[in-house]
C-alpha cells in the first residue's frame, strides 16, 4: 500500500508544481524552449536529430570504406574533394581507411545507437509512459544532452586535425592507440577520441541515473512495476547497465590518457617502436585494456539492443493487437541478459593469450546468454500468431529487428564458443555478425520508434508509403550487405583491411565485395526517403489524432501540442498493465490504462483473481515476484 | 478479394515491364569491367618491401561466379521493383480515373512479407550452395581442424534448423495474420507450459553445443600437454608490418631474447654478446648526436629559414608547408623536447642492458650460445604430421597470427608471450591438389597494426621432415661463422613504416 501512497502524494506535489509554474510556458524564449530546454520532450527531439545527423555521417564513411573495398584499384576523384590529402589522386590513404573504419564503429556504437536511441527513446517515454510530469532532475537531462553534443563536437572535430582521427579500431587497443609514432591517427586525433569518450560516459551517466530515479520514483497512481509498459522495463535496465559499466571505461580511458601523455607503462611493456627504438616502459599489460574495455564493452552491446528489443515489443504488441506474449517472461529475460551481459566479456578475448581456463569459463556464460534470447524470440512469434496485425510503418520495422535478431543471434552461438572463435575471431563474420544483431537490429527498433512515436513529437505523422518504401530497401539491403559476409569470414577474411587485391587467394570474394557495396548504396539511398519523410512530416505532415494507434499506454493520453507538465490536468492514474489488446469482453479491441472500465478483471483469463488493488502478498507467482524485486529497489517496505 | 487479385496482376505486369528493361540494361553493361583482372600488376604503394607481386593468373572460374553475381543482382531487381510498384501505390492513381477503391497498405504489405520469405530463403539456399562451397569446411590441413570442422558442423545444423524454421514462422504469421476488419486478435497472454518448453529445449540444445565446445577448446589449447612425441617450437616474431620465424639451430635451442637488444642488425633481439656491445655503442654514439644537435638547435632553425626562403622564392608550397612544419617544431620547442626524451630513453636502455650485463648469474643465463645458430627465415617450413609449436613475440603491437587453412589463431602481444601448439597432416603439395596449383598456405595479420595491416604476411610451407632440413640448411644461420662486421651500420633498418609515413606526410 506505501507504494501507492508515496506515488500518489508525489503526483499531487509535481501537480501542484506545475499549477505554480504553469504561466511561465507563455514566456519562454527561443533559447530556454529550443536550445538550453529542460523539457524532457524537447530533449529527446534534441538527441533524436543530433542523432539523425551523426548517423548519416558513419553511413556516409561506411559507403566510402566500402568503395574502396570494392574497386581497390579504381581512383574515385570524389576521395580527393572529400578527404583532400587523404584522398590524393583519388585514393584512399590506408591510414585513413582505418580512420574511416574506427569513427563509423565510434559514431555508430556510442552516438547513434547509444544516445541517438536511449537518449531519444528514454527521454521521450520515461515521463510520458510512467507517467510523470517530467524527469527526476530536468536539469541534469540538459546537461546529459549538452555534454553529448559536445562530445560529439569533439569528436567530428579529429577529422580536422593534420594527422587524421583515431584509426585504431573502434576499441582502440593500445599499444597501437597508446603510441604516437605507431600510426598518424594515434596522435591528436586519438586524444581528440579519448576527450569525445570522456565527455560522452559523463553524458550517460547524467541520462542514465535521471532514468532509473524517474522510473522507480516517479510513476503516477497504481503504476506498479508489473504494469509497466516493457520499454520502460528495457530502458531501465540500460540505464542500470550504463551506470555501472560506463564507470570502467572511464577507467580505462583515463589510464590509456596516462600513458599517451604521462608516460606509465599500464598497458606498454617491451616495445620496441620503428623509428623510435626501445620505449621504457615496463610491466604493463595490453591485455588489461582489453579486459577493462570488453567489461564495458559487452553490456555497451546490450545498452544498444535492449531499448529496440522494449521499443519492438510496445510496437508489435500494439499493432498485432495483442498482448505481449509472456510478459513476466519478458522481463525475465531482459534482467537475465542484462545480469549476463557484466560476465562475459571475455567471449571479445579468447585468443588474447589470456587463460585458457577463463576462455571455457566465458564460453559456459555466453551460451547461457543463448537461452533469455531465445525466449525473447519465441515470445515475439507467439505474440504475432492469431493477432490482427495492422503493418504501419513502425510495426514493419519491428518485424525486420525480430528477423535480424533472429539471423544475427545464431551466429552468436558460433562465436561465443570458444573452440569456433579460434577461427572465426576477426573475420568478417564477425563483422556480419554483429552488422546483423547489433547494427542491424538495433537500428530497425530506433527506426520502429521513429515512425510509431513520430505523432507524439511532432504532433504530425510520417507518410505510410514513403515509410514502407524505406522499411522494405533498407530491410532487403541489410541482409544483401551482411547475409554474403559471414560466408567471406568462413572462408578465412579478415576484417580491417584495407585492400584483397594483394591477396591472390581473396580474389574470388571481389565479385562479392562489388555486390555489397552496391547493395549498401543502395541502402544508403533508402535513407534518403527517411530523411525527406522525417524532416518533411515536421512541418507538413498530415496532423496526428491523439491516439494514431489506439495504443493503450499513457503517452497516448496527453494532448497533441505538447505543454510542460505533459497533462493539463490531473495525472491519469492507472488501472492495469499496457497490453490488453482484443478482450474478448470489451467491444473496442483496446483497454487504455488509464481507463477505469466497468469493472473488468485486470486480466481477462484469471477470473480469480479479480483485485484491483493489486496489493497484498496472496497474489498470484508473477506478483510476488515483482514484489519482491520491488523490495530490492527499496520500494516497499517489509 | 477480387481486388487483390487485381492488383497482384497490375503489379506482375509492371514488374514483367521493368524485368526486361533491368535484364537488356544487364546485357549491355559490362559488369565484367568491375572484375579483378584489371589489376595493375605493380608493386604495392604501401606495404612490406620484401612482397613481390605477381598478377593474378586469370580463373575460368570467376566468370561463371561473376555471372551468377550478375544474375543475383537481376533478382535483386526485380524484388526491388515488386516494393517499389508496390508501394507507389500505383492502383491509387488508377482508382481515381476508375472510381474504384484503393489498394489496402496493409494487404501490399502482407504479400511482400510472404515474397520477401520465399524470395529471401531462396537466396540463403543459393548463398549455401554457392558460398558455401568456398568455405574452410572439411578441408582442414591440421589434425584439430578435423575436430574443428565436426563441432561447426553441428553448430550449423542446429543454428540453420532454428533460423529456418523461425524465419519462416515470422513471416508466415505476418502474412496469415494481418488485419482484418471486424476480426479480433485472439486475447492470449501466457502459457507457462510453452515458455518451460521453448525455454528448456534451447538450454538442452545450447548444453550440448557447450560440452562439444569446451572439449574441441581443451584439446586446441592444452594440446603441448596432450600430444605425445617431440615438439617443433618455432618462433613467429611479428612487427609492423611483416613476420619473421626464428629456428633453432643445429643445437635445438632457441637462443633467449630481449627487445632492448633489438638493433640493425640483430632484428630479433637475440642475446649475442658481440651485437649487443655494438648496440650498446651505437647508442652512445646516438645520445651524443642528439646532445649535440640541441646544442645546435638555433643553427638548425637558422637553416630551416633558408630552406623556407629558398622554397619561397620558386613558391613550392608543399616543401614551404614542410618546413614550416618543422620550424614551428623548433620554435615551439618540440623538437628539443623530442630529442631529450630520445637521450632519455637510450639512456635507460643502456642502463638496462648494462645491469644485465653486470650482474653475473643474469648474464650467464642470457647470454648463452644457444642464439648464435639460430635461423631466421622469411617463410615457415613445418614438417607433415609433427607437432608444432609456434612462440610468438611481437617487437611493437598487438597483431594475430591467423593461419585460417590450420584453423589456428593466437594474438601475438608485446611483453606477454603467447604461443599455439597444432599439427600439419595436409602437405603444400596436397594442397595444391585440393585447391589449385597458385595455393600456398598463408599466415595473415589479423589484428588491427597500422597502415599495412592488409599486407602483412607470411608464407608457410608444409612439406616432409626431408625437405623441411634441407631448406634450413640453405638458410644463413643468425650470427656464427659471420665475420664481425667492422664498420657499424647506424642507420634504421629499411622498413615499409618510413615509406609509408613519407607518403603521407609530405
Amino acid at each position: 500500500m506505501s507504494t501507492v501512497e508515496l506515488t500518489e502524494s508525489h503526483a499531487v506535489d509535481t501537480h501542484v508544481h506545475h499549477d505554480e509554474h504553469g504561466h511561465h510556458d507563455h514566456h519562454q524564449s527561443f533559447i530556454s524552449k529550443y536550445i538550453f530546454s529542460t523539457d524532457h520532450k524537447m530533449i529527446s527531439k534534441q538527441y533524436l536529430i543530433t542523432g539523425i545527423i551523426m548517423g548519416c555521417f558513419g553511413m556516409g564513411m561506411s559507403l566510402l570504406f566500402r568503395m574502396q573495398l570494392a574497386w581497390p584499384d579504381e581512383t574515385f576523384p570524389m576521395f580527393e574533394s572529400l578527404l583532400g590529402k587523404w584522398g590524393k589522386g583519388g585514393k584512399l590513404d590506408p591510414n585513413y581507411y582505418m580512420a574511416l573504419v574506427t569513427i563509423h564503429g565510434t559514431i555508430m556504437v556510442f552516438y547513434v545507437l547509444t544516445a541517438g536511441l536511449s537518449g531519444t527513446f528514454s527521454n521521450l517515454l520515461i515521463p510520458l509512459q510512467v507517467g510523470a510530469r517530467d524527469m527526476a532532475s530536468p536539469f541534469m537531462n540538459m546537461l546529459s544532452y549538452w555534454f553529448f553534443f559536445l562530445s560529439s563536437v569533439v569528436l567530428m572535430s579529429s577529422f580536422l586535425v593534420e594527422t587524421g582521427p583515431a584509426s585504431s579500431g573502434w576499441t582502440v587497443y593500445p599499444p597501437l592507440s597508446a603510441l604516437e609514432k605507431a600510426m598518424p591517427g594515434s596522435g591528436l586525433g586519438t586524444t581528440l577520441w579519448l576527450s569525445a569518450i570522456i565527455l560522452f560516459i559523463v553524458s550517460a551517466l547524467l541520462g542514465g541515473i535521471n532514468y532509473i530515479v524517474t522510473v522507480l520514483n516517479m510513476r503516477t497512481k497504481g503504476m506498479s512495476m508489473n504494469r509497466l509498459p516493457l520499454t520502460i522495463w528495457a530502458f531501465m535496465l540500460t540505464a542500470i547497465l550504463g551506470l555501472l559499466s560506463f564507470p570502467v571505461l572511464l577507467g580505462a580511458g583515463l589510464l590509456l590518457i596516462f600513458d599517451r601523455s604521462f608516460g606509465t607503462s599500464f598497458y606498454l611493456s617491451d616495445i620496441h617502436l620503428n623509428g623510435v627504438g626501445a620505449l621504457t616502459n615496463s610491466g604493463g599489460s595490453p591485455v588489461l585494456y582489453q579486459h577493462l574495455f570488453w567489461f564495458l564493452g559487452h553490456p555497451e552491446v546490450y545498452i544498444i539492443l535492449m531499448p529496440a528489443l522494449g521499443i519492438s515489443s510496445e510496437v508489435i504488441s500494439t499493432n498485432a493487437r495483442k498482448p505481449i506474449f509472456g510478459y513476466t517472461a519478458m522481463i525475465i529475460s531482459l534482467i537475465g541478459i542484462s545480469f549476463l551481459s557484466f560476465i562475459v566479456w571475455g567471449h571479445h578475448m579468447f585468443i588474447t593469450g589470456m587463460n585458457p581456463f577463463l576462455g571455457t569459463m566465458f564460453m559456459y556464460v555466453t551460451l547461457i546468454i543463448a537461452v533469455p534470447s531465445a525466449v525473447k524470440t519465441f515470445n515475439y512469434l507467439a505474440t504475432l500468431w492469431k493477432g490482427n496485425i495492422r503493418f504501419t510503418t513502425g510495426m514493419l520495422f519491428a518485424i525486420g529487428l525480430v528477423s535480424f535478431f533472429i539471423s544475427g543471434g545464431l551466429t552468436g552461438i558460433y562465436l561465443g564458443n570458444a573452440a569456433l572463435d579460434i577461427q572465426l575471431h576477426d573475420s568478417y563474420f564477425v563483422v556480419a555478425h554483429f552488422h546483423l544483431v547489433m547494427g542491424s537490429a538495433a537500428i530497425f527498433g530506433m527506426f520502429a520508434g521513429i515512425y510509431h512515436w513520430f505523432p507524439k513529437m511532432f504532433g504530425r505523422m510520417m507518410n505510410k508509403t514513403l515509410g514502407t518504401l524505406h522499411f522494405w530497401l533498407t530491410f532487403i539491403s541489410g541482409y544483401l550487405v551482411f547475409f554474403p559476409m559471414h560466408f567471406m569470414g568462413l572462408a578465412g577474411v579478415p576484417r580491417r583491411y584495407y585492400q584483397f587485391s594483394l591477396i591472390p587467394e581473396f580474389d574470388i570474394w571481389m565479385d562479392v565485395n562489388v555486390f555489397i557495396t552496391v547493395a549498401a548504396f543502395l541502402g544508403g539511398i533508402a535513407q534518403l526517403f527517411f530523411l525527406y519523410n522525417f524532416f518533411y512530416s515536421i512541418f507538413k505532415g498530415k496532423k496526428a489524432t491523439q491516439n494514431p494507434w489506439e495504443s493503450n499506454t499513457l503517452e497516448w493520453t496527453t494532448p497533441v501540442e505538447h505543454i510542460h507538465g505533459n497533462w493539463p490536468g490531473e495525472i491519469p492514474t492507472v488501472y492495469r498493465g499496457p497490453h490488453e489488446y482484443s478482450r474478448p469482453d470489451r467491444e473496442s479491441d483496446f483497454f487504455p490504462q488509464n481507463d477505469p472500465g466497468n469493472g473488468e478483471p485486470e486480466h481477462y483469463h484469471a477470473p480469480a483473481v479479480v483485485d484491483n488493488s493489486y496489493s497484498g502478498p496472496k497474489e498470484k507467482p508473477s506478483k510476488v515476484f515483482f514484489s519482491s524485486f520491488a523490495y530490492l529497489f527499496m520500494l516497499k517496505k517489509a | 478479394m477480387n481486388s487483390t487479385y487485381k492488383q497482384c496482376f497490375k503489379i506482375a505486369f509492371f514488374a514483367v515491364i521493368l524485368l526486361v528493361t533491368v535484364f537488356s540494361i544487364n546485357q549491355s553493361v559490362d559488369f565484367s569491367g568491375l572484375k579483378i583482372d584489371q589489376l595493375t600488376a605493380e608493386k604495392p604503394l604501401f606495404g612490406a618491401d620484401e612482397y613481390q607481386y605477381e598478377a593474378p593468373p586469370a580463373n575460368p572460374d570467376e566468370n561463371a561466379l561473376s555471372s551468377k553475381v550478375n544474375w543475383a543482382l537481376l533478382i535483386f531487381s526485380i524484388l526491388l521493383v515488386l516494393v517499389i510498384a508496390n508501394t507507389l501505390d500505383i492502383s491509387k492513381y488508377i482508382a481515381k480515373i476508375t472510381g474504384k477503391e484503393t489498394t489496402d497498405q496493409n494487404q501490399v504489405n502482407r504479400w511482400i512479407m510472404l515474397i520477401f520469405m520465399i524470395v529471401g530463403l531462396a537466396a540463403v539456399i543459393w548463398e549455401y550452395r554457392v558460398h558455401g562451397k568456398l568455405i574452410l569446411l572439411n578441408n582442414s590441413a591440421s589434425v584439430h581442424g578435423a575436430d574443428y570442422d565436426s563441432m561447426f558442423s553441428i553448430t550449423l545444423l542446429l543454428t540453420s534448423i532454428v533460423f529456418f524454421a523461425t524465419q519462416f514462422l515470422l513471416f508466415w504469421f505476418a502474412f496469415s495474420y494481418s488485419y482484418k476488419d471486424g476480426k479480433k486478435a485472439l486475447y492470449y497472454s501466457h502459457n507457462n507450459k510453452l515458455e518451460v518448453f521453448w525455454t528448456i529445449i534451447p538450454s538442452i540444445v545450447l548444453t550440448i553445443l557447450v560440452l562439444r565446445g569446451h572439449q574441441t577448446w581443451k584439446s586446441v589449447v592444452y594440446a603441448e600437454e596432450s600430444y605425445t612425441g617431440k615438439i617443433h617450437k618455432i618462433e613467429v616474431f611479428a612487427y609492423q608490418f611483416g613476420w619473421k620465424a626464428r629456428y633453432a639451430g643445429d643445437d635445438g635451442i632457441l637462443g633467449n631474447t630481449d627487445y632492448k637488444f633489438i638493433s640493425g642488425k640483430n632484428e630479433l633481439g637475440l642475446a649475442y654478446g658481440p651485437e649487443v656491445d655494438l648496440l650498446l655503442t651505437e647508442l652512445q654514439e646516438k645520445i651524443a648526436q642528439d646532445e649535440q644537435n640541441i646544442k645546435n638547435a638555433d643553427m638548425t632553425l637558422a637553416s630551416l629559414m633558408n630552406d623556407y626562403n629558398a622554397a619561397n622564392d620558386v613558391k613550392d608550397y608543399v616543401a614551404m608547408e614542410s618546413v614550416q612544419k618543422q620550424i614551428d617544431d623548433v620554435k615551439s620547442g618540440s623538437y628539443v623536447d623530442e630529442l631529450k626524451a630520445s637521450i632519455k630513453r637510450k639512456t635507460k636502455q643502456i642502463e638496462r642492458i648494462k645491469a644485465i650485463k653486470e650482474n653475473p648469474a643474469i648474464f650467464a643465463s642470457t647470454f648463452t650460445s644457444a642464439a648464435e645458430d639460430d635461423i631466421i627465415t622469411q617463410e615457415i617450413h613445418l614438417a607433415k604430421d609433427s607437432i608444432v609449436t609456434f612462440n610468438f613475440r611481437s617487437k611493437d603491437i598487438i597483431h594475430s597470427a591467423w593461419l585460417p587453412h590450420f584453423r589456428a589463431q593466437m594474438n601475438v602481444v608485446p611483453g606477454m608471450p603467447t604461443k599455439f601448439t597444432f599439427v600439419p597432416n595436409k602437405s603444400t603439395a596436397e594442397a595444391k591438389k585440393e585447391f589449385g596449383e597458385e595455393f600456398e598456405y598463408y599466415l595473415y595479420c589479423n589484428k588491427i597494426c597500422g597502415s599495412s595491416h592488409y599486407n602483412m604476411k607470411l608464407k608457410v610451407v608444409v612439406e616432409s621432415q626431408k625437405e623441411v632440413n634441407e631448406w634450413l640448411k640453405t638458410q644463413q644461420p643468425a650470427f656464427k661463422k659471420q665475420e664481425v662486421v667492422p664498420a657499424i651500420n647506424t642507420e634504421a633498418p629499411a622498413n615499409p613504416t618510413d615509406t609509408t609515413q613519407k607518403i603521407v606526410f609530405n
